[in-house]
């Protein structure tokens, strides 16, 4: 019994790197014809094929504890046949296999990375290159920069009780004085991975050339600076935007090395801030105020602030028209009536025979943009700490210090209520968010552990708990399917889709529904 | 239109606790009911949380408070927190329910239904006898022009003095007339926003945040940070009025409890994060 068992997790574990590098092809030979392949193709592929069936036969047939993952392998195993005889596109079995690797995490047991920073790791970046994200840009609180390869290994260890061994990435270089205080967040130059910006909290922010690491500009800053970001849909400006502890946004212009211009409407610093993913013209900020404002940048003001007493049922605007409410700052303002948003005061104090009521007089300056400072309307009862748009940009994701998630809809500028279970934020510094590609999962880091929501609904999916203090920054790899996470512990965790069916092979045993699998006709 | 959508609310909350208990009922009623049935054909999950925990309610024996139920313990009742949300917001639009946002902690709310509001308002404003009695007409402007038309938790400066102005002439001393009854606090961040809150309910929070604490450390000191709920029921906590069943709604649906069925029957556990 012992030997049979041993002998089918090998196999399975076999059959199942096999499917791995199937399906790896079979998303990259989607434009190649088959025609020519045909012929020398086909015994190889049924013979993988009947091994990876027997492996999947074996599995659906054990019981299994998750249901849902039961549901995942007959809607793999269904999928490859549909693919095989063409009633499935390629798109369509692409989107189906990545969405469940992703859902479908674990700590990697195949890679790990040897960060040699010495304090906590606040940031993590690949670089967005077309087609290939493979460089991976960390930043930590002792001043340190490290950029790592995440396709190849500097090395592997071989550990005792396993037969697989772990692959080490070493980082390609390591920068041990790039500031002189804590590094908030460091950023790859979106076109290309030739130039990377750093910001800390030593009011600098600096630009570097990553082939000889050396700094190419420098901005001086009046606060320490939590956080930059740089639109990577801009063909017609350059500019990072900078999140300081001041109440004024910068943009700092790449091309000329000063500063373009500010942006004032926030009543306290600037906590997180990110470009829109849809136009290369809008900013979004979230304050330590609790405020999220949209700024275009090429007029002044904010157009848009998002108030979470101002929400809409569904995750989509309504057609009927929902009544105004009877405030008299209106949110979301087009720029021509934003004077008018001062008037609508002036009546009501004239109403007032007496003159004790001491108004704040609407605001001086002239310029329509001033007139949202008034506007107190707030996102979040503590700081903004996280943004995140989708990669559609049409929602926003926003966290903050009161321990609450958002999902904004960012046509309508509303709340969209739904709801993410109980999670604790950390309340101290920016927290970087990540969102799945296709917009099915949130990865939220909570304290010292991540959790994954599930977008739409609010439901946790998953929590990842392996780091041993608080987690401050994630990244999903979206070639690979891969988590990153970076956190108080000075430790860079992978997490990886998990290999199914030797974990389900081993568990089922477990339960005893080996004597299934022992009747499945496996005799010899 | 504000009266009648009052008056539907009236309705509805009578018909409903008629079809609960009343056995004569009235022929006044019973056409009321006939008429109001419509309204009440669909419940939903969230109303029908609320008016089960307003009916269970505990009896406090110092204070007269009027029955409210905290956010948290509806999302431990009902699955799916994304729809309480939303159905609170329906009802609070249709003026069924208040909502009002506590000082104890992050993100708690209290949800009292807005005739139980209107009365406990009753009670504070009769119990606290203004000075200048032309000033106390605010408190009348104050729940006609105020409540009826802003549902959210907080209200601005200039935005409460245009809705009192509707009533009269409005002044600082007005404002302060409601303050001290209770009826409104000024925000700690900005002095010129104002949250709305249940007045005399003061004891009653810091009853509700030490029996947090002690309900949390009481299971904090088992060997495995867990109890058998029937058990941990039968306990009485000696800091807080409110009971334990209160608290433990509460704490489960804040995430800081868990349950887990077992053979014994429920058990509740600390969550560890």
């Amino acid at each position: 019994m012992g030997l049979r068992k041993q002998v089918m997790i090998v196999l399975a574990r076999a059959s199942c790197n096999e499917l791995g590098r199937l399906l790896k092809n079979q998303g990259r030979s989607d434009m190649r014809p088959r025609e020519g392949q045909a012929r020398p193709a086909q015994p190889n592929k049924h013979f993988v094929w009947s091994r990876v069936g027997f492996v999947f036969r074996l599995v659906c047939s054990s019981r299994l504890r998750r249901g849902g993952r039961e549901e995942l392998y007959m809607w793999t195993w269904k999928a490859l046949n549909q693919r095989e005889d063409g009633s499935l596109r390629p798109s369509a079995f692409r989107r189906g296999v990545v969405s469940s690797r992703a859902s479908s995490l674990q700590l990697s047991n195949a890679k790990e990375f040897i960060s040699l920073h010495r304090g906590a790791i606040n940031s993590l970046e690949i670089d967005s290159t077309e087609g290939e994200g493979r460089y991976l840009l960390s930043a930590a609180s002792d001043g340190t920069v490290a950029v790592f390869d995440t396709h190849r290994p500097t090395s592997s260890s071989s550990s005792s009780s396993s037969s697989t061994s772990i692959a080490q990435h070493h980082p390609l270089f390591h920068l041990p004085r790039a500031h002189k205080f804590a590094i908030s967040r460091a950023l790859w130059y979106p076109i290309d991975t030739g130039l990377f910006i750093t910001a800390s909290f030593d009011h600098y922010v600096k630009l570097w050339d990553t082939n000889s690491t050396q700094v190419v500009l420098d901005y001086k800053l009046p606060a320490k600076v939590y956080g930059i970001a740089m639109s990577s849909i801009a063909t017609s400006h350059s500019l990072i935007a900078t999140a300081t502890a001041d109440v004024q946004v910068r943009l700092c212009d790449l091309a000329s090395g000063a500063f373009a211009h500010t942006l004032s409407g926030h009543r306290d610093g600037v906590m997180s801030l990110e470009w829109s993913s849809s136009t290369e013209f809008v900013l979004i900020t979230g304050g330590c105020d609790g405020a999220i404002r949209f700024w275009d940048i090429r007029r002044p003001g904010t157009f848009l602030l998002l108030d979470q007493s101002l929400s809409q049922l569904g995750t989509r605007p309504s057609l009927l028209p929902t009544p105004t409410p009877s405030n008299n700052e209106s949110t979301s303002l087009p720029a021509s009536s934003k004077s008018s948003s001062s008037t609508p005061i002036l009546p009501a104090q004239k109403r007032r025979s007496h003159k004790k009521i001491q108004l704040k007089p609407p605001t001086q300056s002239s310029h329509p943009g001033m007139a949202s400072s008034q506007n107190r309307a707030t996102a979040h009862y503590g700081a903004v700490n996280g943004l995140r748009a989708t990669a559609d940009g049409f929602y926003l994701l926003s966290s903050g210090s009161d321990s609450r998630l958002r999902l904004w809809d960012i046509e309508s500028g509303r709340n969209t209520l739904v709801n993410y279970e109980a999670m604790s934020i950390q309340t101290s510094k920016p927290i970087q968010l990540a969102v799945t590609p296709d917009s099915s999962l949130v990865f939220v880091p909570c304290m010292a552990s991540l959790k994954a929501y599930d977008l739409w609904s609010g439901t946790t999916i998953n929590t990842y708990r392996g780091h041993y203090e608080s987690v401050n920054c994630c990244f999903f790899n979206a070639q690979d399917q891969e988590l990153y996470t970076g956190s108080n512990d000075r430790q860079i965790l992978v997490w990886s889709p998990s290999i199914p069916a030797a974990t389900q092979i081993e568990e089922a045993d477990s339960k005893g529904g080996i004597t299934s699998i022992d009747q499945d006709n496996w005799s010899d | 239109m504000a009266e009648s959508s009052q008056s539907k609310s009236g309705g509805k909350k009578r018909s409903r606790s008629e079809s609960e208990g009343d056995p004569d009922a009235d022929a006044d009623a019973a056409s009321l009911q006939s008429i109001q049935l419509e309204n009440d054909l669909n419940f939903t999950d969230t109303a029908i949380a609320l008016q089960m925990m307003k009916a269970q309610f505990p009896k406090l024996d110092k204070v007269v408070v009027r029955p409210f139920i905290l956010r948290s313990q509806l999302y431990s009742s009902v699955k799916d927190r994304t729809q309480v949300d939303r159905d609170l917001e329906s009802l609070k639009k249709e003026a069924v329910v208040r909502v009002f946002k506590l000082n104890t902690g992050k993100d708690d709310h209290a949800i009292m239904f807005m005739d139980d509001y209107l009365a406990q308002m009753e009670n504070a404003v009769k119990r606290y006898d203004a000075k200048d009695k032309q000033l106390s007409d605010v408190f009348d402007w104050f729940k006609q022009y105020v409540i009826k038309s802003k549902t959210d938790v907080s209200i601005s400066h200039p935005e409460l003095c245009s809705l009192l102005s509707n009533g009269g002439d409005v002044t600082e001393k007005h404002v302060t007339l409601l303050i001290n009854a209770g009826l409104l606090t000024c925000q700690l961040i900005d002095q010129n926003l104002y949250w709305f809150v249940i007045p005399n309910i003061g004891s009653i929070l810091k009853g509700l945040s030490q029996g947090r604490k002690e309900l949390l450390s009481l299971i904090n000191r088992t060997k495995y940070k867990e109890m058998v709920l029937a058990n941990l029921e039968k306990k009485r906590l000696r800091l807080s009025p409110l009971d334990i069943r209160f608290h433990i709604r509460d704490l489960i649906g804040s995430g800081l409890l868990k349950t887990v069925q077992s053979p014994i029957g429920l058990l509740i556990r600390l969550s560890r994060d």
